[in-house]
């Protein structure tokens, strides 16, 4: 039983640190610990592992579609000039 | 005539043309996101960088692309307040896109289950989500800003950013949840 409860204790932990894993965002990263505690965890929890394997999957799927709709090259080089004039002084 | 430049003058210059060009297809991305038309995004990104080169002594260096991002939202706040206030709300247009034709590349194995078997539900699941929830996840998961980032363009605490980014993920996850389970089974 407490075994049980260790366990859900920790897939709860894990649970919500599993984006921050995943996004290792400077803003808030885990220490070193909290990865190793993670990792260990979705080591040897098959749930969690799905988990953590359908996050990255969705951001894949996410970040794709900024891939198929690039923005128009000529309206990065119609800016480019715009600050080229800035930086030249010819507009300001 | 142009009026003479000190040294100090074009080293400024110069570091600003640095600091902002490798910024600028971010900037059309999220301005296209905050203004909902590409006609729109070039006006606003067009007006940002007059402020921001105007603005560029109060800039102390540091994390350009939060401060690019900040200042165009705030013109755009000026600028389209009666419009669309911060919607980005840019999915629709995302997703009406498809790759074109003769990419020089062939997609990986992934990509291809992707786009065929994530597409529609994907779509549904974002598409249902409360429209600031759905903001953050389009500006972090589609347009890859940080987190600091996205609560420039939104004007919310890095906080606030992240507790509506993982309520996002975990409704779209557990929307199309049984879709990712089929394809992870199929792939191995």
């Amino acid at each position: 039983m407490s075994r049980m409860l260790r366990q859900m204790i920790s897939c709860h932990w894990t649970a919500k640190r599993i984006q921050r894993y995943l996004d290792a965002d400077p803003s808030a990263p885990l220490t070193p610990g909290e990865v190793t505690r993670l990792e260990e965890h979705v080591a040897a929890c098959e749930r969690c592992r799905e988990v953590l394997g359908q996050h990255r999957l969705l951001h894949r799927a996410l970040s794709l579609w900024t891939g198929t709709r690039p923005v128009d090259q000529a309206a990065i080089d119609r800016m480019r000039s715009v600050l080229e004039d800035l930086t030249e002084g010819r507009q300001a | 005539m142009s009026p003479a430049r000190t040294p100090d003058d074009v080293a400024r210059r110069r570091a600003f043309a640095e600091v902002v060009e490798p910024e600028i297809e971010v900037m059309l991305r999220v301005a296209r996101s905050l203004t909902g038309s590409a006609v729109d995004a070039e006006d606003l990104v067009q007006e940002s960088l007059v402020r921001a080169f105007r603005a560029v002594d109060r800039f102390d260096g540091r994390h350009p692309r939060a401060w690019l991002l900040t200042i165009l939202r705030n013109t755009n706040a000026n600028l389209h307040r009666r419009r669309r206030p911060t919607t980005v709300d840019d999915w629709e247009l995302i997703h009406a896109s498809r790759p074109a034709f003769g990419a020089a590349e062939a997609p990986a194995a992934e990509d291809v289950y992707v786009h065929e078997q994530l597409d529609a539900p994907l779509r549904d699941a974002v598409a249902a989500l409360d429209p600031r929830f759905r903001s953050v996840l389009v500006l972090v998961d589609v347009h890859d800003l940080s987190y600091a980032e996205a609560a420039s363009v939104l004007d919310v605490p890095v906080g606030t950013v992240m507790s509506r980014l993982s309520r996002a993920r975990e409704r779209v996850r557990k929307a199309i949840g049984p879709t990712l389970t089929t394809i992870r089974g199929d792939q191995s």
